[in-house]
C-alpha cells in the first residue's frame, strides 16, 4: 500500500467548518474529543489551520452568505482531501431547503465525500463514517 | 406594575392606549410620530431596558413592537406602532437607545421599513448579492425554493 | 575524504538527524499517551507521530502568493539543521569526547535558531493571524531566554569552564551540578524556561490553537509543516539531553547501568514537562513576560549570587 496513503489513514487532521449551523452538530463534534469517544486513538487530531487539514467537517445548512467562504475554504485545503457533511442540514437542507436564504445544499457548493445524516448524528456514527471515508481513499 | 402603567398614563394621557394583559405584561398602542417620546420616557425616565424590537407584516399595515423590560419589577412593556404600507417610514430610536442599531438594520433589510436618522442603514444578515428592494419577510414574497 | 564521509554519517544518521528524529518522535508519543491517560482517554498507538510526519510529506504544499517558494521552504529547514547540529554536538561529547572551547556558547546560540525560524516563517506568510502569532513568539523568546542564560551562567561559574566535556568531567568527579542548593534553583529555572522554548502549555502562546488558528504556522502545509513538526519533536529530545549534560551529571554510555541512569533522568525531566503541561491553563503573553522577567529572573539571580558567594568561600 502506498506509504502516504497509510499515513493519511492513520493520522488525519480534522477541520471543523460551521456553515450557519444551529450548533447542535458542532457540540456533537466537540464530544468526539472528549474521553468518552476519543478520536485521538484513531490518530485524528484537530487541525489548527485549514492548510494542515485532511478532513473538512461541514455542519449546518450552508446559506447564501457563507457559500462563497466555504468554496474558498475548500480551495485552501491541500490535496488529498475529504469532505464530510455532518448532520441532515448539511446533507440535504431538510426543512430549510425552501428558505429564501438557503441557495443550494452543501454538495452543490463543494464536492462531498461522505454524508452523515442525523439531527445531530451520534458521535459513534461520525467515527464510523470517518473511518469508512478514510478507508475508501 | 401599577406604577409604570400609571406613569405612562399621566405622561401621555390621550395619545396612548394601554392594555394590561396580565400583571407582568403591558401593551401600549401609540402613533408612530410619538415613538421617540415614549421610548425616551421609558428608557431614560423610568429606567427600562430595551430588550428587542419586532417587525410584523399585518394585512393592511406594518407594525413595529418595541419590547422594554423592567427587570426589577419583572415585567415587560411592549410599545406597538402602526406604519402604513404605502410609505413605510419611522423615526429611528438609536439616538436614545444605541443598542437598537442592529435590530433596525435587520427590520429594514427584511421588511423594507426605512428608519429616519439611523446612522448606518446597511445590509446585516442577507448575503451581499441579494437583490436590492426584495424584502423576504413580506407576505407577498413567494416562499418557494430558488437557486 | 573519509573525514567528510564520517561527518555525513555522524550528522545525518547517528547521533544526528535519524537518531534524534526517531527519539524525538517517540518522546512526543510518550507525551501524547501520558496526556491522554491523564485525561482518562486511550490515546494514540506508538507509531502515531511517524504517521503524522509521513502523511504531511505526502500532502500538497501550497505557497502563499507573492512569497518565494525557496524562502518558504528554506526557513523551516534552517531550524531543523540547527537542532540536528546541537544534538550531534551533545552526543559527540558523550561518545567521542570531542569538544572545543566555547561549544556551550555555540549550543546556546543554536538553540534559539528553531524559534527564529518560526518567527521568520510566520512573518513571511502574508496573514494577519500569523503576524499576531509571530509577535507573540518574539516576546516569548525575549522573555524566557534571559533566565535561561542566567541559570547557565551558574553552571559555568560552578564548573569553571565553558567546555562541555570539562563540565561533564567536573560532574563526574564532584557529583551532579544540581546537587547543591544554588544550582538546584538554577535547574528549576532552566526547566521552566525549557517549557517555554518547547512551546508547551502554559507557554504555548504562539501556537494558540483555539485562538489564532495555529499562529505562525497557519500558512504552512505539506512537507514544510512536516519539517516544523519534526523540529519541535526533536527539541523535545534535545533540550532535556542538554539539561542532563550540564545539570544532572552528564551522559555516560559506557555501561548498561549508566545508560539506565540516563534513561531515568530523561524520563524524569519528560515527566516534569508533561505534568506541568497537563495541570496548567495557557497564560496570556503579558502574563508570561511578567512571569519570566519577574519571579523567574529573580530566582535565577539569587541562584547566581549564592553560587558566586559559594565560590568565593
Amino acid at each position: 500500500m502506498n506509504l502516504f496513503k497509510w499515513g493519511l489513514r492513520k493520522a488525519p487532521a480534522v477541520f471543523h467548518a460551521g456553515a450557519s449551523a444551529c450548533n447542535n452538530c458542532d457540540i456533537e463534534i466537540l464530544d468526539l474529543l472528549t474521553p468518552r469517544f476519543d478520536i485521538e486513538r484513531f490518530g485524528m487530531t484537530l487541525a489548527g489551520s485549514i492548510r494542515q487539514a485532511d478532513i473538512l467537517l461541514v455542519t449546518g445548512v450552508a446559506n447564501r452568505k457563507i457559500a462563497k467562504k466555504l468554496q474558498q475554504l475548500y480551495a485552501q485545503m491541500p490535496a488529498p482531501k475529504v469532505v464530510a457533511a455532518i448532520g441532515s442540514c448539511a446533507c440535504s437542507g431538510i426543512i430549510f431547503r425552501d428558505s429564501y436564504n438557503v441557495g443550494t445544499p452543501v454538495d452543490k457548493i463543494i464536492p462531498v465525500n461522505i454524508y452523515i445524516p442525523g439531527c445531530p448524528p451520534k458521535p459513534e456514527a461520525m467515527i464510523a463514517a470517518l473511518i469508512k471515508a478514510l478507508n475508501s481513499l | 406594575m401599577q406604577r409604570v402603567a400609571e406613569a405612562i398614563k399621566v405622561e401621555f394621557g390621550e395619545q396612548v392606549e394601554i392594555i394590561e394583559k396580565s400583571a407582568k405584561r403591558i401593551f401600549v398602542y401609540i402613533d408612530k410620530k410619538k415613538i421617540k417620546n415614549i421610548i425616551h420616557f421609558l428608557f431614560v425616565d423610568l429606567g427600562a431596558r430595551f430588550s428587542t424590537a419586532s417587525g410584523i407584516d399585518d394585512p393592511g399595515y406594518f407594525e413595529i413592537l418595541y419590547h422594554m423590560a423592567f427587570d426589577k419589577e419583572g415585567m415587560f412593556v411592549t410599545v406597538k406602532t402602526q406604519i402604513n404600507k404605502s410609505d413605510p417610514e419611522i423615526d429611528s430610536i438609536t439616538s436614545i437607545v444605541p443598542g437598537a442599531e442592529w435590530i433596525e438594520r435587520e427590520i429594514h433589510e427584511l421588511l423594507g421599513i426605512k428608519f429616519k436618522g439611523h446612522p448606518n442603514l446597511k445590509r446585516l444578515l442577507l448575503a451581499d448579492d441579494w437583490p436590492e428592494g426584495v424584502y423576504p419577510l413580506r407576505k407577498e414574497f413567494p416562499q418557494v425554493r430558488r437557486e | 575524504m573519509s573525514e567528510i564521509f564520517k561527518a555525513i554519517i555522524l550528522y545525518f544518521i547517528f547521533p544526528g538527524f535519524l537518531f534524534t528524529a526517531v527519539a524525538g518522535l517517540l518522546s512526543t508519543w510518550i507525551d501524547r499517551k501520558v496526556t491522554a491517560r491523564l485525561q482518562w482517554r486511550v490515546g494514540p498507538p506508538w507509531f502515531q507521530p511517524f504517521a503524522d510526519i509521513i502523511k504531511l510529506l505526502g500532502k500538497e504544499m501550497i505557497v502563499p502568493e507573492g512569497v518565494s517558494a525557496f524562502r518558504f521552504v528554506l526557513i523551516p529547514v534552517l531550524g531543523l539543521a540547527a537542532i540536528t547540529l546541537v544534538s550531534t554536538m551533545l552526543w559527540m561529547v558523550v561518545i567521542g569526547g570531542s569538544s572545543f572551547t566555547g561549544d556551550l556558547i555555540v549550543v546556546l546560540c543554536l538553540l534559539i535558531v528553531p524559534s527564529i525560524s518560526v518567527i521568520l516563517g510566520g512573518s513571511v506568510s502574508k496573514n494577519p493571524l500569523s503576524a499576531l502569532g509571530t509577535s507573540r513568539e518574539m516576546k516569548l523568546i525575549l522573555s524566557c531566554e534571559l533566565p535561561f542564560l542566567i541559570s547557565v551562567f551558574t553552571v559555568i561559574m560552578r564548573s569553571g569552564s565553558i567546555l562541555l566535556v570539562s563540565i561533564t568531567e567536573y560532574q563526574a568527579s564532584h557529583g551532579a551540578i544540581a546537587g547543591n542548593l544554588s544550582c538546584l534553583l538554577a535547574f528549576a529555572v532552566a526547566l521552566i524556561c525549557v517549557q517555554a522554548i518547547l512551546g508547551y502549555v502554559p507557554f504555548d502562546i504562539p501556537d494558540a490553537e483555539q485562538e489564532i488558528e495555529a499562529g505562525p504556522y497557519i500558512e504552512y502545509s505539506g512537507p514544510a509543516f512536516a519539517v516544523f513538526k519534526l523540529t519541535r519533536a526533536m527539541m523535545l529530545f534535545v533540550l532535556p539531553v542538554f539539561l542532563i549534560t550540564i545539570f544532572l551529571g552528564g551522559i555516560n554510555v559506557m555501561t548498561w547501568q549508566s545508560v539506565g541512569w540516563f534513561v531515568l533522568k530523561y524520563v524524569l525531566i519528560l515527566t516534569a514537562i508533561i505534568l506541568i503541561k497537563n495541570t496548567n491553563p495557557r497564560l496570556r503573553i503579558d502574563q508570561a513576560t511578567r512571569f519570566f522577567w519577574g519571579p523567574v529572573t529573580i530566582v535565577a539571580l539569587i541562584a547566581l549570587m549564592l553560587q558566586f558567594i559559594g565560590v568565593k568561600i
